[in-house]
């Protein structure tokens, strides 16, 4: 009996951890897609995206294919599902199979330089979009077509900052511990906070996973005992889950970051204040240029480019959605 | 030094109960020492606690070898020289013959499992032993006997001076009996001393020297089986005379009231067989291990495919696609393995009561626990079991105790047919006796009853009429007035074409 | 003697009931406002989803199974009720067609594990998968926004102060309370889960019993779908990851064995507001999330080894 209990128990880890291994690998090629508006004879280009399962996702599916309609090139699109070994194999399949351009959001940023460099000393013009490799440059990578989360994040806070008068209780919200993303917006953040002594965080930034469930379930906790003025979030779906919390006008600013419907719809009825859109269409559409540029055998002005950020609020969301 | 192994005094006590109270044992090397008793007499704690499973209460010693002893696992057990053979065999079947001899003690080279070195020196043992498998077979493609060879192998190789037996016969053949009985022998000559606890009269007088008995966690005393016999001995376990161990009440015999025609199982473990049973009458089915007398019954009983045959109850064809079917015409099955098949251990007597007759057990439509309760209590009285209420869990109970479930579970549904396989394995004389008593009054109130059992002195004691089987077929059926030994061995051992 | 006895077992018994009560008086002291009424509501809401979920994941750990894929099934039901509830229809039509779908999948589970004799976790984990990729696939990926008011009122109303999730759970804690206790139903899913091949023989279609405790955890996922888009105003493909974990973790917590045949509702009803006034508790305290998770998983493990032990001391 005793034996059947503990049996049972050692499964439940096991399952634990072969779960996050799971993880990584559902869906694996299903979300190939080529562009139908390929032509003979046009550039082979490919776009391994991070995941397709979020609104920010969807816009760089989307723009991407807009952009390679427009170009004239032929684009094939592929989810690394938030694995790297996934986006190395993919990175080795798609340089096999004479691609031309690579583009590619890495799951990693430590773990793809050595697939970019193969790939770009046989030739394919390799570009990072969204957000870079470590030390990108020396692995052969031509381009990097991103916005800047710590900008991103600096401008969240700086709104927080006018709105509040530069004085109050705020509370961050903040995706998983580790994103790398992530934890550049938080650095935006402190960038900003620096300067307003009288901005106080009352409670330590809490994980909510980008999950408005958990974003609401926590925000609800915290205003039970807590006296908060503001709460900057990380991305739009934490945002609306503490707007959800303090419902809608309650005089609580409550920001996000990235442009997406559910923000929009919450900007709308007063549940949150405003977000920060990072533009991810515009990073893949960017990163398509620059690839057939290269192609072409022209240069780039600059090898970085960057995306801005834009604040939307109730006054100009509307041209946004 | 005249005892290998002498235990003085030894008590045990678990909250609320004493299970052992200022016993002794003693054993003198190169002899077979039974250990009798009822279940719950002790002798489990006492071997439990011989290997270190549980720790005995603080006053009482044991000395081994003249010198005190003291384990507190069983690997230290076997280190100090005292091996046990369990009850419920429990190697483990997805590893090979070597594997399983030297789990826990491999033998290494260089750091490194020794492979080589053990598979050559399990084949000397398993050659010494007379048995044929390969080392590296896996154990789950031997038969129970070879395993418990296996064990016993394992029991040598450490070199241990007492090996402790527990009920070693349960699960094997007569063949296999007699097979054991000579390595027994063989480690009595080489002055291993042998701990051997079996409810099987006749075994404790063929290979045993001595005997300790036990009651109640008491220590009752000690004798030589030259000097006791049966009935002695019954009246020490049980502390008052029973006269006759296979009672047997008259019951007025009527119409078939049960009838299995050609059946053969789908997997071809049973070939046309054809039995049937009378009102008030007590069918033995008998045969060695493997005849296929549990197959027959539980395929008749839907829990295996058939692929021909016919079932009659009260004369009406009765079409079985799973046990429900059977069930719902009056026909009860006590399967031979009543952990595996019988009970919901982890559930209260009430839970395993309402197994089957959940239906008596309900007011207005709803499970009652008023009714369970009263049910259990019902029950708890008329087979005489021996837990505290309907709400004790019933892995919680002794075989005895448990088997006694398994029938008021069965009982409970009023069945007219009801079929036991070995209703009596590894339980005790007096729960024995209770059993075949309430057999008796089944059929005295017009019951029939199917029994399958694997001892023919019991089956000739109880049944009315015993069909004997073989290799799956029917060799042949006897009266109770022509019943003998011999008869029902020829034909359980005939092979016929 | 024998009263020493019972005092233990009866604390080994509520043991998760103690240490539920000592971990409330803790956070009362740490943090007054934790007993604040508003609070208490928050827990009850907070409670809610997780513990409707348990309840079903209850049954089909009585019956000896297991289930991965309720986290997904409530994302995918939350997806379909989310693109039904932009007002269009009437309210009862995302319902239905949320647990409608729920049940699917738990309908799936069951047979694959009692026809198809796959082991639970196999069988769940290809659904888990399976079911989270249609959920992405129905929403292409993008949260489904513009839920109608009636909707988001449903999780944010409250009746006499209690807010309606907590009343649905109580709902769902009455008729699972009742199921297990006092129907033929609810005593043949302890006897399977207690030893399936006893069940069979005593003439119960464990077959049925299997298939439906998966179908119950799979229609009650399917509700929660619909109760989480309400509450969290959008549909998400997203949402709802690792629901199944604290669902296992409710039960087990609660007392329910993991082999099966053992627990009692009121354990479940503990367990799951026992991870919920961790979470809560902690949030309050303004601890950091990396904290949070070590804390519940010390949690987990304590009180099921102490479940563990006190169970082996009485064999």
């Amino acid at each position: 009996m005793k034996m059947k209990k503990f049996t049972a128990l050692a499964m439940a880890a096991l399952m634990a951890a072969s779960m996050t291994a799971c993880g990584g690998s559902k869906g694996d090629s299903a979300s190939a897609s080529t562009s139908a508006a390929a032509e003979e004879g046009g550039f082979k280009i490919a776009l391994i995206q991070q995941h397709q399962t979020n609104a920010f996702q969807i816009a760089v599916t989307e723009a991407a294919e807009a952009k390679a309609e427009e170009l004239g090139v032929q684009l094939t699109i592929l989810s690394a599902d938030q694995d790297a070994a996934t986006q190395i194999s993919q990175i080795e399949q798609c340089t096999n199979e004479g691609y031309d351009a690579i583009l590619y959001e890495p799951v990693d940023p430590d773990a793809l330089g050595d697939a970019s460099k193969v790939a770009a000393d046989k030739g394919v013009i390799v570009i990072n979009i969204i957000s870079a490799c470590t030390d990108w440059e020396s692995f052969g990578i031509s381009a990097l077509s991103c916005g800047d989360n710590v900008t991103a994040g600096e401008t969240e806070m700086q709104h927080v900052a006018d709105l509040l008068g530069g004085k109050g209780n705020i509370a961050i919200l903040t995706g998983p511990s580790g994103d790398s993303g992530g934890l550049q917006r938080l650095e935006g953040y402190e960038n900003i906070l620096a300067n307003y002594p009288d901005m106080v965080q009352v409670v330590e930034p809490a994980d909510c996973g980008w999950d408005t469930a958990s974003a609401q379930a926590t925000v609800e906790s915290w205003l039970s005992a807590y006296d908060l003025d503001a709460i900057v979030c990380e991305n739009d779906g934490m945002a609306v889950g503490a707007g959800n919390a303090a419902g809608a006008d309650s005089g609580i600013i409550i920001t996000g970051v990235d442009g997406t419907p559910d923000g929009f719809e919450a900007i709308n009825d007063g549940r949150i204040t405003g977000t920060v859109s990072q533009d991810g269409g515009a990073m893949a559409a960017n990163g398509i240029e620059a690839a057939v540029k290269l192609l072409k055998g022209e240069t780039l002005e600059n090898n970085t480019i960057i995306t801005t950020n834009v604040w939307i609020d109730k006054e100009n969301v509307a041209e946004f959605e | 030094m005249e005892y290998i192994l002498d235990m003085q005094n030894i008590s045990k006590t678990f909250p609320g109960v004493v299970a052992l109270d200022h016993v002794n044992l003693q054993v003198k090397p190169g002899e077979v020492h039974a250990l009798m008793g009822e279940n719950g007499a002790g002798k489990s704690t006492l071997m439990k606690i011989l290997m270190g499973i549980y720790t005995k209460d603080p006053g009482g010693e044991i000395l081994f070898d003249g010198k005190p002893y003291h384990a507190s696992n069983p690997k230290e057990a076997m280190d100090l020289g005292v091996a046990m053979i369990h009850q419920e065999l429990n190697p483990i079947l997805d590893m090979t013959v070597y594997e399983n001899i030297f789990v826990g003690r491999e033998m290494k080279k260089n750091g490194l499992v020794d492979k080589k070195g053990m598979i050559e020196a399990s084949k000397k043992l398993i050659e010494e032993c007379g048995l044929h498998v390969s080392p590296t077979e896996t154990l789950r493609n031997l038969t129970v006997a070879q395993c418990q060879l296996i064990e016993i192998i394992k029991a040598i190789s450490v070199n241990a001076k007492v090996i402790v037996m527990d009920e070693p016969t349960a699960a094997i053949t007569e063949r296999e009996v007699e097979l054991l009985f000579g390595h027994i022998r063989r480690l009595k000559e080489k002055g291993v001393a042998i701990i051997y606890i079996s409810h099987r009269m006749n075994e404790i007088f063929t290979i045993c020297d001595r005997v300790s008995v036990y009651r109640d966690g008491q220590y009752i005393g000690t004798g030589t089986t030259k000097e006791l016999d049966e009935p002695k001995l019954i009246q020490m376990m049980v502390g008052r005379e029973i006269t006759d161990v296979f009672p047997k009440l008259e019951a007025e015999i009527g119409e078939v009231l049960f009838e299995a025609k050609h059946i053969t199982r789908a997997d071809n473990k049973v070939k046309d067989v054809s039995i049937s049973v009378r009102r008030g009458e007590i069918l033995g089915l008998g045969g060695l291990v493997g005849a296929g007398r549990s197959e027959l019954v539980e395929g008749i009983f839907g829990m295996h495919k058939l692929s021909e045959g016919e079932i009659l109850v009260a004369g009406e064809k009765v079409t079985v696609r799973s046990p429900k079917d059977i069930i719902k015409k009056g026909v009860a099955l006590i399967t031979e393995d009543r952990k595996v098949t019988g009970l919901n251990l982890s559930g209260t007597v009430n839970d395993n009561i309402a197994m089957v007759a959940i239906k008596k057990l309900l007011s207005k439509g709803l499970y009652s626990r008023k009714k369970a309760n009263k049910a259990s209590l019902e029950y708890i009285e008329k087979l005489k079991i021996k837990t505290p209420s309907g709400e004790q869990i019933v892995g919680n109970l002794s075989g005895g105790n448990q088997q006694k479930v398994v029938l008021a579970k069965w009982l409970l549904n009023d069945p007219d047919v009801i079929i036991l396989d070995e209703p009596t394995r590894g339980i005790d004389v007096g729960a024995k006796r209770d059993i075949y008593l309430l057999i008796g009054s089944l059929v005295q109130q017009g019951k029939a009853v199917i029994m399958i059992s694997g001892e023919i002195p019991e089956l000739m004691g109880v049944c009315d009429r015993i069909a004997v089987m073989c290799e799956g077929r029917m060799s042949g059926e006897v009266q109770r007035d022509q019943f003998s030994q011999e008869k029902i061995m020829t034909l359980a051992s005939a092979i016929q074409v | 003697m024998k009263q020493n006895r019972n005092v233990k077992a009866l604390i080994s018994d509520y043991f998760i009931f103690v240490i539920f009560i000592a971990l409330v008086i803790g956070l009362t002291i740490m943090k007054p406002s934790f007993i604040q009424p508003g609070n208490l509501v928050n827990i009850l809401k907070q409670a809610s989803i997780n513990g409707i979920l348990s309840f079903g994941m209850m049954f089909v750990i009585l019956a000896g199974g297991f289930d991965m894929s309720v986290g997904s099934t409530v994302a995918f039901a939350g997806i379909l009720a989310a693109l039904l509830g932009n007002g269009n229809y009437p309210l009862i039509l995302p319902l239905i067609v949320a647990m409608f779908a729920g049940l699917c999948v738990g309908i799936v589970n069951g047979v694959g594990v009692s026809v198809g004799e796959l082991p639970p976790f196999i069988m769940t984990l290809g659904t888990m998968t399976g079911v989270r990729g249609l959920a992405l696939l129905v929403s292409n990926g993008k949260p489904i926004t513009g839920i109608s008011p009636e909707y988001r009122a449903i999780a944010a109303g409250d009746i006499f102060g209690i807010p309606m999730l907590a009343v649905f759970l109580i709902i769902v804690i009455i008729i699972c309370s009742f199921i297990t206790s006092k129907t033929v139903y609810g005593r043949r899913v302890y006897a399977c889960g207690g030893n399936l091949q006893a069940a069979r023989v005593a003439g119960i279609n464990t077959t049925f019993i299997r298939i439906s405790t998966f179908a119950i955890a799979g229609l009650l996922a399917g509700f929660c779908g619909f109760l989480m888009t309400s509450r969290v105003t959008i549909g998400q493909p997203t949402a709802a990851e690792s629901y199944e974990m604290d669902a296992i973790t409710a039960c087990v917590v609660g007392g329910v064995s993991m082999s099966g045949g053992v627990g009692k509702p009121w354990g479940v009803v503990v367990g799951s507001l026992l991870i919920t006034v961790i979470a809560n508790g902690l949030d309050i305290l303004g601890v950091s999330s990396h904290w949070q998770k070590i804390v519940k998983g010390l949690i987990i493990v304590l009180a099921v080894l102490i479940d563990v032990k006190g169970k082996g001391k009485k064999n």
